[in-house]
């Protein structure tokens, strides 16, 4: 037992005291919340609230009623115009020393409030009632307008994508995220300004007037300073001071705490969700402290550091009060559409050719099978077939010759994929300005050639996604896609068990004793690379279904890195891979994209911190397993 | 037996003939004036050679095209933000940012190196996917810590409401460096081509009478030194360089490096640099340290790299803060292979040749493609093709006759002595 230092056990033990702690006062406080003493908590504050506000207000009216009297006074000794002005500014500076110097009684022991809480509590439970009734009009209106309204969000859409590219040199930086971050579906938006008040509405809101009456004359027995005037002037403030729409406890004790502390209770009962989530998170790291070494040699320290940088993005996430659950659900989607490009790296590992970086060979075989569907008028889950099989075919044909091109190459397969990827991609930047594609979907309205991005609406968009999904609360499930990249992963497990694929791996293990065995090393090199190009093909299509968009020229050139990069972060290497890689892989890097690009947002405003991120987990994921793969120090 | 050593000759020297025939063709195609080429190219030539002269040592030295050669050229435009900050212009300007950029780079240079030698035979792909890298770094650097953590004073390089340092570095203000070492001394072509013409003709004397160089060398040079000078004085001739401004000390600087490049493979480095380029396994029976020598290859590369940049940015006069630097190792790459070099064989004429070709075909392409296609854009692409074409094609040409060489049974029974 001295795999574990006396140090990690004394860390263990601090940590989970810590995060016991934590939870404990987070749970005290979540369940403080909607006990009565939560209630007691948040309504002294909306008294506290209250009442400084109509102290503010009665000083205002103190020194309006002295004003007043000032210059009644002035005009009653009859003097010009000016000293009237003088002898009002001095009444006025005379009054606001004075009020200035005046506390306001806001100690709710010492304050009568016996007829102030009632009042509180009815008005609370009206506008409330108000709230709740607005919300459902104006949803039921909205709903309305939607049905009769065409769909005005498809042509902004169309206005985006009709602009032409300015200059090919400014295309060619590297950046998808932008794209990317496209794929977030836009709410569409309904102009509410014909929406009018209905009945219930108009009643709910005479109620609120009565109370807020009742309200009044409990604000003046406390301070009979103020005048009805001042209260009427004040009525807003009071009013969103006691319910706003959307009100949670959290929003309610931010928007009281400005008026007083309100003490440590309160603030565990606010921030205790906060609370509970980074006990969890501390728990869960005691635990890996405990466990550090197993979990190095189980993980390999890079899929460990990524693991703990997505574990920080939840809990981030859960902080920041984003919806954890939208955005996981984000990331399943991404992870399913991205998993057949990463898929694709698979083979080529296996037979021994390394990281397929020329992968945008198949991808443009994808592409070209996409656009044939389009110009061809095919849709729906057809066009989508149609397109898959002519993309195989191209993709095919394309991949036996990259194949028998990387035997003459053994060795250097990695860099020369590369530039090899790379130029496929700048001729085929030419070759979309040149096709003689016809379709008016596909070409710039004015200039040459294919469109940048072309909307896959009225294609096959969606036509996995939306295939027997289902919402499990704001979580929803894309089936179809989950559904295709289960039977993606199960044929090419089959195809592993295959005596074929037996033999390719064993190629890539040891092309050596392979050799010695029979089985013929060129052949099954060209199997694999066949069959990642292949499968890259499948991905753009499978991927771009799901992001509605086809994208053409340079998009596609970076493709193969992420795809790289993903199957290495599930713990592949260079000479490895299994399938499990491809989907925890594919998983944690578009995890931590889809959760880093929100919480970056909300760390640094406006910012590309996530696109940052990207560049360097990508790159620096390749680095890591180049250094693994190669360079003994003496040459 | 002369016509094989042609095939041969053909073989080896077949990306330069090809882009000839299609600089020649893109020319007669895009229909631009002879002057204005030769303007554009003298200027593209002083914008150029050195960063494209940088790449020689690591190829020597057996490490391939050093695309890590981009961080060389962020370490320049690091100095060169702090230039612009302090506002020191000019001449002055241009030296503080040098004397800058040669530890910065050196440190990038040593870091480059380490992380390379742990990537012996994937320093090509390891230098290119590190450059990548490192640019998410210089994000980091320019978009959150300069300007934020560290604040930039002078107007123009922060612009307010965004975060970082401003898309682009404007070097052309009264406070920048704009052509300052290109407009210390700026003659027009014929006195320029006397003053070079003279200067090589005396460097090669000397080569010649320390017993450098042969005499059929020299007498070669000599005379088409003496070809070019005669050539000037028709004035069919002097009509096609009447735009041209040379900048004397850039081209002079660039002179120099050559002269650098050739003393250096003279020294006792040199020779490990050569040693440990033709065998690690050998250079290190013979007592070399490799991993040392060829983390020095690298120091110095990117060194070059940041200076060639430097010279690069005050040509142009402005930079694009987050873009300038990305596309540096791969056209330098495609110019030096263009010039006949290949991966592990390349030479200060092969440099100069191939960033002369590389940017002559440049300047025409876009014109040759709106000439045929009707759309420049066409233009556009081919030239990212073709730069990324002839690094791939060069890969694959090395690629293969090296794996030619390893099934030779000589070859074979070499390995073979090698590994015993």
């Amino acid at each position: 037992m001295n795999s574990r230092s006396k140090s990690q056990t004394i860390a263990f033990v601090v940590l989970l005291a810590a995060a016991v702690v934590l939870i404990a006062g987070g749970v005290f406080g979540v369940i403080n919340r909607t006990s009565d003493s939560g209630e007691q908590m948040l309504s002294d504050m909306r008294l506290t609230a209250l009442l400084t506000t109509a102290g503010e207000g009665s000083k205002e009216a103190l020194v309006e009623a002295e004003i007043e009297a000032a210059r009644e006074a002035a005009r009653a000794a009859g003097g010009g115009l000016s000293e009237i002005r003088e002898a009002v500014a001095a009444a006025e500076e005379e009054a606001r020393a004075r009020v200035e110097n005046l506390t306001i009684e806001v100690d709710l022991d010492t304050v009568d409030t016996s007829a102030l809480v009632p009042a509180v509590e009815e008005m609370l439970a009206a506008q409330r009632a108000l709230g709740v009734q607005t919300d459902a009009d104006e949803a039921a209106y909205a709903e309305q307008m939607l049905a009769q309204m065409p769909d005005e969000t498809t042509a902004a859409e169309e206005e985006i994508l009709e602009s032409a590219p300015t200059d090919a040199e400014s295309a060619m930086d590297m950046d998808m995220s932008e794209d990317e971050m496209m794929l977030e579906e836009e709410e569409p938006e309904v102009d509410m300004s014909g929406f009018v008040a209905t009945e219930e509405m108009n009643a709910l809101s005479a109620v609120v007037d009565e109370k807020f009456a009742a309200l009044c004359d409990a604000l003046q027995g406390v301070s009979p300073e103020l005048s009805d005037e001042a209260l009427e002037t004040l009525r807003p403030t009071i009013e969103s001071l006691i319910y706003q729409r959307g009100d949670t406890y959290e929003t309610q004790y931010d928007r009281l705490s400005a008026y007083g502390t309100a003490g440590f209770v309160s603030w565990v009962t606010r921030y205790g969700d906060d609370l509970i989530t980074v006990g969890v998170a501390l728990t869960l790291v005691a635990v890996m402290v405990l466990f550090a070494k197993p979990l190095l040699k189980a993980l390999g320290i890079p899929r460990m550091i990524i693991s703990c940088f997505f574990l920080l993005m939840c809990v981030l996430a859960v902080i920041y009060d984003l919806s954890l659950t939208t955005l996981l659900s984000n990331t399943v989607v991404r992870m399913a559409m991205n998993s057949i490009l990463v898929l694709a790296m698979l083979p080529g590992i296996q037979c021994g050719i390394g990281l397929n970086l020329g992968l945008p060979l198949g991808i443009v075989g994808g592409l070209l099978g996409g656009l044939m569907c389009i110009e061809f008028g095919f849709s729906g889950l057809p066009g989508f077939l149609f397109a898959i099989v002519t993309g195989c075919l191209i993709a095919a044909l394309v991949g036996m010759a990259y194949g028998v091109l990387l035997n003459r190459l053994k060795g250097s397969e990695m860099s020369v994929t590369t530039y090899v990827g790379y130029s496929v991609i700048s001729l085929m930047c030419i070759a979309w300005l040149l096709l003689p594609f016809q379709s008016d979907k596909l070409r710039w309205p004015l200039g040459n050639g294919l469109r940048a991005t072309l909307t896959l609406d009225g294609a096959y968009r969606h036509i996995l996604n939306d295939f027997l999904a289902f919402d499990i609360g704001s979580f929803t499930v894309p089936t179809g896609l989950l559904l295709f990249m289960a039977l993606c992963c199960f044929l090419m497990w089959l195809f592993s068990r295959s005596k074929t694929g037996v033999a390719m791996q064993a190629v890539g293990n040891n092309p050596r004793f392979a050799e010695a065995t029979g089985i013929s090393v060129n052949r099954m090199r060209i199997i694999g690379t066949t069959l990642s190009t292949i499968l890259g093909a499948v991905g753009i299509i499978v991927y771009s279904q799901s992001y509605g968009f086809m994208q053409l020229y340079t998009a596609p050139r970076q493709m193969g890195f992420i795809a790289a990069s993903a199957i290495l972060i599930g713990g592949a290497s260079v000479s490895r891979a299994k399938i499990s890689h491809v989907i925890i892989g594919a998983f944690l890097f578009q995890g931590v994209l889809t959760l880093g690009m929100p919480v970056a947002n909300v760390l640094v405003p406006q910012s590309t911190i996530s696109e940052t991120m990207r560049i360097l987990i990508s790159n620096g994921i390749i680095l890591y397993a180049l250094t693994k793969a190669g360079g003994g120090s003496r040459g | 037996m002369a016509k094989r050593t042609f095939g041969e000759w053909m073989r080896q020297n077949i990306v330069t003939v090809v882009f000839i025939i299609l600089c020649a063709l893109c020319f007669f195609l895009s229909g631009e004036t002879p002057a204005y080429v030769a303007m554009e190219l003298v200027d593209r030539m002083a914008r150029n050679a050195f960063i494209v002269l940088s790449l020689i040592i690591p190829i020597v030295a057996g490490m391939g095209i050093n695309f890590a050669i981009t961080i060389g050229a962020m370490a320049a435009q690091i100095a060169l933000l702090w230039v612009l900050e302090w506002q020191i212009p000019g001449i002055g300007g241009f030296l503080v940012a040098a004397l800058m950029t040669i530890p910065i780079a050196t440190l990038f240079g040593f870091l480059v190196g380490k992380l390379l030698n742990k990537m012996k035979g994937q320093e090509m792909i390891g230098g290119m996917i590190l450059g990548y890298f490192a640019n998410g770094l210089y994000q980091l650097l320019f978009l959150f810590v300069f300007g934020n953590l560290i604040p930039l004073h002078t107007d123009g390089l922060v612009i307010q409401g965004s975060t970082g340092v401003a898309n682009t570095m404007d070097l052309s203000g009264a406070n920048g460096i704009r052509k300052s070492l290109d407009n210390l001394i700026s003659l027009e072509f014929a006195p320029a081509l006397y003053l070079f013409a003279g200067i090589i003709a005396v460097v090669m004397v000397i080569f010649y009478v320390r017993k450098s160089i042969r005499l059929s060398r020299l007498i070669a040079v000599l005379a088409v030194l003496a070809a070019c000078v005669i050539a000037v004085q028709f004035p069919a001739v002097r009509d096609i360089f009447r735009l041209v401004r040379v900048p004397v000390v850039t081209f002079a600087v660039v002179g120099v490096l050559c002269l650098f490049n050739i003393m250096i493979m003279k020294t006792r480095l040199g020779q490990q640099f050569r040693a440990v380029g033709q065998n690690r396994v050998v250079a290190n029976a013979a007592g070399i340290n490799v991993d040392r020598t060829r983390v020095i290859a690298i120091i110095f590369s990117t060194v070059l790299a940041g200076l060639g940049h430097l010279i690069f940015a005050q040509n142009l006069g402005a930079l694009q803060t987050y873009g300038a630097h990305e596309q540096v190792g791969l056209y330098a790459g495609a110019a030096i292979l263009v010039g006949g070099a290949s991966i592990v064989k390349a030479s200060n004429g092969q440099a100069l040749l191939g960033c002369l070709l590389f940017h002559l075909l440049f300047i025409v392409v876009s014109g040759a493609g709106r000439a045929v296609f009707g759309d420049a854009a066409i233009g556009e692409y081919f030239r990212v093709f073709i730069s990324y074409g002839v690094i791939a094609v060069a890969l694959v040409m090395h690629a293969w006759s090296s794996s030619v060489k390893r099934k030779s049974p000589e070859a074979q029974l070499r390995a073979a002595s090698e590994k015993a």
